[in-house]
């Protein structure tokens, strides 16, 4: 007896033991948010009230890498933004997303639309102090449009004079561009392209170093004119890198900040305890309820800012293969979905989308109707596509399940499981399968290989034709590698796509763009489901920060406006090069006014 | 007649009143029958589909899954389907894929055991030892996972076949040491000398001889049968959504730790107890069947 009741007082401790570990868990999955780290002087410096603090490192993580850092090769989604501080264009976007001069003082454009001169600014010095020419321009833009380049944008830049020759390896020189004096070079153009100038502002053609040379080499250390440049040592692949001031930076003064770090491979909630701590300024990777509560709190939310739409997504049908060569089924499925509903499982990255070009980029236009919910015509779509369905009796429908083809890990696993629900309404029923994402975009681009799977752009260029193009014009069909994964050719929306392209008047080529999005919804080769934007937090002392239209972060005008003290993530920036790039200067202690 | 000396297995009713003396094993006795129960009635004691969104009553006004409440007893996961309906399928899929595997585990390691056993020193003791060593040589869960990644696709078959033909190794070498113990014993000759085949002597004599450490292995592997699919599908090699197993809803919550802990806490916790539960019944049968515990 004594035994048994011994060993319920053990049961008992046990129970208490366990219920007191789970309070603890629970309670530490608190849901408040530590506050803002604040500004020294939230009004400006304090030895100069109105200008800004010298020195200071800005540090930012990212869950992905990079593995080249060459604007003749841009292979990763973050790419751009590192090579957007260490390389300077002719032009480039401001912060409102217009066009303005960078290394070129002024440009002029010739009135049919085809010439475009541009006069440098004199005296600006790449990072090893040689001064930039108009042969720098020329040599740096055939090295990035050489057949011997793997740069992803050459085949948008083919309206450039003697491009074909030239990407063919047939012409020693690029024609179209052209030295006009020391300090001018002209661009010709076969015919007029209103995406000339969103693509001259993008890094690929920006001038690098004549170290570059005139073709492209993987082992070449990164060189350009921008605000900030990569010493040896400064890039531990795989683990951060860091860029540091360029003294001989064109704009005077700029940029505030010593030095950048990009720190890689740092999971989501890993980044967002940093950027509480301070060890990280800048979040971008968000976990989803992390940022519904960041955009919640009063105490963050004047420190975060949405940046623009640049992406779209969707469900591609392949309209090659089975089932989806029938029209009506396409236009079934695409007005089946919910996109709302779809939304809310990321609701605050996602926005509906009914057309494939996303809000913020030049094309889109709001008076389109696109592809909207409406079960009954999801419906109709069926019987006339001879699989009709009776949402009453369940009986009906397509006969046999429809391949999904998806990758693990990602939103679209989630993602197709409200698509199943919704797609089980009308009598579809989908087979899925999980690969991994790797093979997932292998298959994708492959023909007749995936009949139905998630598909998704982002903007290349600021323009529509940056979607139009490549995801459903004819020409992006390959066999292996096809941007246009719904395998989707209408001679009219060919004809649309590059009329658009042709035409310099804005305001037409709104029309045109507009013309060719209503057939791509009617005939639905993707079923576009949701608009993907990012969200920047910035902690209260990252000051002048605002998220580039394009490049993402542009830490040129930022100045950190912080109380000086240890830095923890300091350790991982090693101490050799620590103490040359700043000497015995100590992290986070910025030097107060201008130089 | 010469008269077997070999711990004869015990009675079934000695097994019970061993089992009941033994609080370890009523403890995992208890747990297993309460998971079995609850796999079976479990969906029935929601009204929700476990493969439904409910994007009224599942969403919170700040768009998250909501939490336990009369409505959705577990709360909602990230999908704002019901917690509790889908804990009862997965338990479904979880029990049924780890007992399953572990079939085919114990018949296969078995068997191997028995044939290796009685042909020790042999070439196929020795080619059978080899393959038990090679597969031993790599962790069980990489096996899997390796195997798991290398399937086309995954389902409930493809997952329990997967487990049930790399978990039996360890089984062969236990099976094969008992069974090259029993080989020399008298009764074992004796049948030889009446002229009874080998593999009736194998059926007739060791394999009845060999039952109670085999069942104490199995009933420890389907706890790491189901901890391994579990991991599998966490990692994302398990069975395809929107199939609710345990490991991949954990997966599925652990964005939403912080946020929405029952998401995670509901699958972990099912997935210990079902551990725990069948690791304390084996220790249980163990002891029971041990005859110098009797």
């Amino acid at each position: 007896m004594r035994s048994i009741r011994a060993s319920s007082e053990r049961l008992r401790a046990g129970a208490r033991a366990l219920s007191a570990a789970l309070a603890v868990a629970v309670a530490g999955c608190s849901n408040e948010l530590p506050a803002p780290i604040p500004a020294a002087d939230p009004n400006g410096s304090i030895a100069y009230p109105s200008l800004p603090n010298r020195g200071g490192m800005l540090t930012t993580s990212s869950f992905g890498d990079i593995r080249t850092l060459d604007p003749a090769n841009i292979g990763d989604g973050l790419v751009p933004q590192i090579l957007q501080s260490m390389f300077a264009g002719l032009i480039d976007y401001d912060v409102k997303g217009r066009i303005v001069p960078d290394l070129a003082d002024h440009w002029t454009v010739s009135e049919d639309g085809t010439s475009f001169r541009f006069v440098l600014r004199e005296g600006v010095r790449f990072h090893d102090g040689e001064e930039l020419t108009a042969d720098d321009v020329k040599r740096s833009v055939e090295r990035a449009l050489h057949p011997s380049s793997p740069n992803p944008y050459a085949s948008y830049l083919a309206s450039i004079s003697g491009f074909a020759p030239f990407a063919a390896g047939k012409a020693e020189h690029l024609d179209g561009v052209r030295v006009d004096g020391r300090y001018v070079v002209t661009f010709k153009l076969d015919a007029p392209d209103a995406a000339f100038l969103p693509l001259l502002a993008m890094p690929p053609l920006r001038p690098v170093c004549r170290s570059g040379g005139s073709r492209y080499v993987d082992t070449w250390h990164p060189c350009g004119a921008g605000p900030f440049k990569l010493l040896p040592g400064g890039w531990d692949r795989g683990r951060q890198i860091t860029v540091v001031r360029h003294e001989g930076y064109f704009r005077l003064g700029l940029p505030y900040l010593d030095a950048v770090r990009t720190l890689f491979h740092v999971n989501f909630t890993s980044q967002r305890f940093k950027f509480t701590s301070g060890e990280q300024d800048i979040l971008r990777d968000f976990l989803s309820p992390d940022l519904l509560k960041f955009q919640a709190d009063p105490r963050w939310k004047p420190y975060g800012e949405y940046e623009l739409d640049k992406q779209v997504a969707g469900l591609a049908m392949n309209t090659e293969m089975a089932p989806f060569d029938n029209i009506e089924l396409r236009r079934a499925i695409s007005s089946a979905l919910d996109r709302q509903q779809l939304t809310l499982i990321r609701a605050a990255n996602m926005r509906p989308a009914n057309l494939p070009v996303p809000p913020d980029v030049e094309g889109y236009d709001a008076t389109l109707k696109g592809q909207t919910f409406d079960l009954t015509a999801a419906l109709e779509h069926m019987k006339r596509a001879g699989y009709a369905y009776d949402p009453v009796t369940r009986t009906g429908g397509y006969p046999t399940p429809i391949p999904y083809t998806t990758y693990s890990q990602g939103i679209d696993e989630f993602m197709v499981q409200v698509t199943m629900q919704q797609l089980a309404r009308i009598g579809i029923r989908l087979d899925v399968r999980i690969v991994n994402y790797a093979t997932f975009l292998a298959l994708r681009g492959r023909r007749k290989q995936v009949a139905f799977g998630p598909a998704f752009w982002t903007q290349d260029y600021p323009e529509a034709g940056s979607f139009l193009e490549p995801l459903f014009h004819s020409r992006s069909i390959n066999d292996e590698e096809s941007n246009n994964s719904a395998f989707y050719s209408n001679p009219r929306v060919d004809e649309l796509v590059d009329r658009a392209r042709h035409e310099l008047d804005a305001a037409r080529r709104k029309k045109i763009y507009g013309e060719a999005q209503e057939i791509i919804c009617d005939e639905a080769p993707w079923a576009f489901t949701h608009y993907y934007r990012f969200y920047a937090q910035w902690q209260p002392y990252v000051r002048g920060y605002k998220p580039h239209p394009m490049a993402t972060t542009d830490p040129t005008r930022v100045w950190i406006d912080r109380v000086a003290g240890p830095v923890a993530s300091r350790a991982v920036f090693s101490g050799d090069v620590y103490a040359k790039l700043f000497g015995d200067s100590p992290h986070g202690a910025p030097r107060r006014g201008p130089r | 007649m010469p008269r077997a000396v070999v711990p004869v297995p015990a009675a079934p009713p000695v097994i019970v009143n061993a089992l009941r003396k033994n609080r370890s094993a009523t403890v995992g006795v208890a747990i297993v029958g309460a998971l079995l129960l609850f796999a079976l009635l479990g969906p029935l004691l929601s009204s929700h589909d476990p493969y439904e969104s409910d994007f009224v009553r599942g969403i919170s006004p700040d768009k998250l899954p909501v939490g336990p409440s009369s409505t959705f007893w577990l709360g909602t996961d990230r999908l704002f389907r019901d917690e509790l309906v889908r804990l009862a399928v997965g338990a479904r899929l979880s029990l049924f894929i780890g007992i399953a595997a572990t079939l085919i585990a114990t018949a296969i390691g078995g068997a191997v055991g028995i044939i290796a056993g009685w042909f020790e020193g042999r070439l196929l003791d020795a080619a059978l030892m080899r393959i038990v060593d090679i597969g031993l040589a790599f962790p069980f869960l990489l096996l899997v996972m390796a195997l798991a990644a290398a399937l086309d696709r995954t389902t409930p078959t493809t997952i329990l076949l997967t487990l049930g033909l790399t978990g039996w190794l360890g089984t062969a070498r236990i099976v094969r040491a008992k069974t090259m113990q029993l080989r020399n014993l008298d009764f074992v000759t004796a049948s030889r000398a009446l002229g009874q085949s080998t593999p009736g002597i194998m059926l007739r004599h060791v394999l009845p001889n060999v039952a109670g450490p085999l069942v104490v292995v199995a009933t420890v592997s389907v706890a790491q049968m189901i901890l391994a699919e579990s991991v599998l599908s966490f990692l994302g090699g398990g069975i395809a959504p929107p199939s609710p197993t345990w490991g991949h809803m954990l997966f599925e919550g652990q964005d939403y730790f912080t946020a929405a802990p029952w998401i995670s806490l509901a699958p972990g916790l099912a997935i210990m107890a079902s551990v725990l539960g069948f690791n304390m019944l084996g220790e249980g049968l163990r002891d029971a069947l041990d005859p110098r515990k009797q």
